[in-house]
């Protein structure tokens, strides 16, 4: 990247505290803290051990969610992609569930999961499931033919066909899919904790604001952002590991 | 047509066997037809072919664009399945794809995914029979060495086509079925793709089908160089090619080369007319 497009995209990130410095200094929003107040705030947080077990149970519950959503969807897309049987017995119902938005799943999981723990779990879990799903599907129908007759005709039975070539070939729809179900997991997962209760980074901002401490609210917003983000690149980085083949440029 | 048709006549269905003639890879293709789409465009592809090439022939598939090569082709390769007739592979009726009939495509069909190395243990690996050093050795022969880490998309069209046929002979096939492999390749390339298919069919005795549009590449390479009709395909004719063996590029410059390709192309001609005026008929 050239040394410009790398300066602007640096104003683009400061842009963000330099409107909010303004806006807070001239009185633009009523209620927003001054930047140097959340700073504080911020490292007070930073030794509060109910900060710290508030962020780790969030990450947990969306890393678990997320890896318990894509060892499902994957498999579950590739047979769905891949034959007209299992595509017809499964997709109609889930296509029937998918629009349902998840937050309004939240009430009903609580009164039948024995736990909240479950519930918030189950939610960050589908916004994880069904972009991965439906990416996963479309790559396996993607892949040519040809490359699975090639196959079969170096000796490849069906499994092998499906773990070197069908797979593979999807990798990179999957990969697509698994980003964007990452950004849906913290979606749904801050939406469940707010509603929920207990404990998590959705709830510390919910009861920061029923609390008033309002420096705090923000103290939430910019650590679930730091940790969305992060998160998304640590996917990036295993999609980039995983498909490196399809970057390579020609000699 | 063939020499091998006495072999046949006790018997409706079965050719020549491996017991009979003590090699592998004869292919019989008798009375096939094929239709796509047969209750909507209907489109026969292939009418009534009877065609037989012995275990370890050279045997080219000559044709015009569209008249039913490749579907000949994919169906010796067990992709697809016959309207009607059958074909069999040393006696046995070919149902699905197998390891011992290799096929390489007009364009690449490595793996996108997979090195170059990976490709070309890729048959091996099926079956558990990886020799560590072979897939090397079979690229140094190709002239690949040095790329063995790369992937596909990193080599040139004559270089993937390289390590196609290498993976195809990874494999240890009887038969290499070849479908336009040369066709998308440069003069040069392709005349030095030849000499390595020459050189590796004459060391290693499988049975090739090599399907082109090419005149020359086919009596190049070719024992036997089978024309086809325009849609629906049969065979027209039949050209033994009797010119010795090893062959170099140079033939093309022999008489005998020369009355091969003209009577190849008076056949070819006639059946590409017919062909165009199919298309201004449709
Ligand atoms: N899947 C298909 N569905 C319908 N028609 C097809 C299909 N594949 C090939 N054809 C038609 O069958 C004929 C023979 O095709 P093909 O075997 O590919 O010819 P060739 O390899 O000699 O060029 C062509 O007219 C082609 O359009
Ligand atoms: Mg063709």
């Amino acid at each position: 990247m050239d040394s410009r497009r790398r300066l602007v995209r640096v104003g683009s990130i400061l842009s963000v505290p330099i409107l909010w410095f303004v806006a807070s200094r001239f009185g633009l929003l009523a209620g927003l803290p001054a930047p140097v107040e959340v700073v504080d705030t911020y490292v007070a947080e930073l030794y509060r051990d109910d900060f710290w077990i508030s962020t780790i149970r969030s990450t947990i519950r969306v890393l678990a969610s997320f890896v318990i959503a894509a060892v499902i969807a994957i498999p579950l897309g590739l047979l769905i992609g891949r034959y007209t049987v299992f595509a017809d017995l499964t997709f109609p119902a889930l296509e029937m569930l998918r629009p349902i938005p998840p937050i309004a799943w939240i009430p009903f999981t609580i009164l039948v999961l024995p736990a909240a723990e479950l519930s918030i779990m189950f939610i960050t879990f589908l916004g994880a499931f069904f972009p991965i799903l439906l990416n996963t599907i479309q790559g396996a129908r993607g892949v040519e033919v040809e490359y699975s007759r090639a196959a079969q005709s170096l000796g490849a039975d069906s499994y092998q066909t499906f773990r070197h070539v069908i797979y593979p070939s999807a990798l990179p729809a999957i990969h697509a899919g698994m980003i964007v179900g990452m950004g849906l997991a913290w979606v749904n997962l801050i939406a469940a904790e707010m509603v929920a209760g207990g404990t998590g980074l959705g709830f510390l901002t919910w009861s920061a604001y029923t609390s008033g401490s309002y420096p705090t609210i923000i103290v939430g917003i910019i650590t679930i952002g730091i940790l969305g983000a992060a998160s998304s690149m640590l996917v990036r980085m295993i999609g980039h590991w995983q498909v490196d083949w399809a970057t390579e440029q020609p000699a | 047509m063939s020499k091998h048709d006495s072999t046949t006549d006790d018997s409706t269905t079965a050719g020549p066997t491996p017991e009979t003639t003590g090699k592998t890879g004869a292919i019989d293709i008798n009375d096939l037809t094929k239709i796509y789409d047969p209750e909507g465009e209907h489109v026969v592809a292939v009418q009534d072919m009877d065609l037989s090439v012995g275990a370890e022939e050279f045997v080219a598939l000559l044709g015009p664009s569209g008249c039913g090569k490749s579907t000949v082709l994919e169906c010796i390769a067990g992709y697809l399945d016959p309207t009607d007739g059958e074909v069999l592979v040393d006696g046995n009726r070919v149902s699905k794809p197998d390891p011992k009939r290799g096929v390489v495509f007009q364009e690449n069909r490595l793996f996108p995914w997979k090195t170059i190395k990976e490709n070309v243990e890729f048959g091996p690996r099926m079956h558990d029979s990886i020799e560590e050093g072979r897939a090397e050795s079979i690229l140094d022969e190709m002239g690949l060495d040095g790329f063995e880490e790369a992937y596909p998309s990193g080599l040139s069209g004559g270089m993937q086509q390289r390590a196609e046929l290498a993976r195809l002979l990874a494999n240890d096939p009887d038969i290499m079925l070849m479908d336009e492999p040369f066709s998308a390749l440069d003069a040069l390339t392709k005349e030095i793709m030849q000499k390595k298919l020459l050189e590796v069919w004459e060391r290693d005795n499988r049975t090739v089908l090599f399907i082109t549009h090419d005149v020359e590449e086919a009596i190049l390479l070719a024992d036997r160089v089978v024309v086809m009709t325009a849609r629906p395909g049969q065979v027209k004719d039949v050209i033994d090619v009797d010119i010795e063996r090893p062959r170099d590029p140079e033939v093309v410059t022999t008489d005998r080369f020369t009355e091969l390709r003209e009577r190849a192309l008076s056949v070819i001609r006639e059946e590409a007319e017919r062909a165009l005026e199919q298309e201004d008929g449709a």
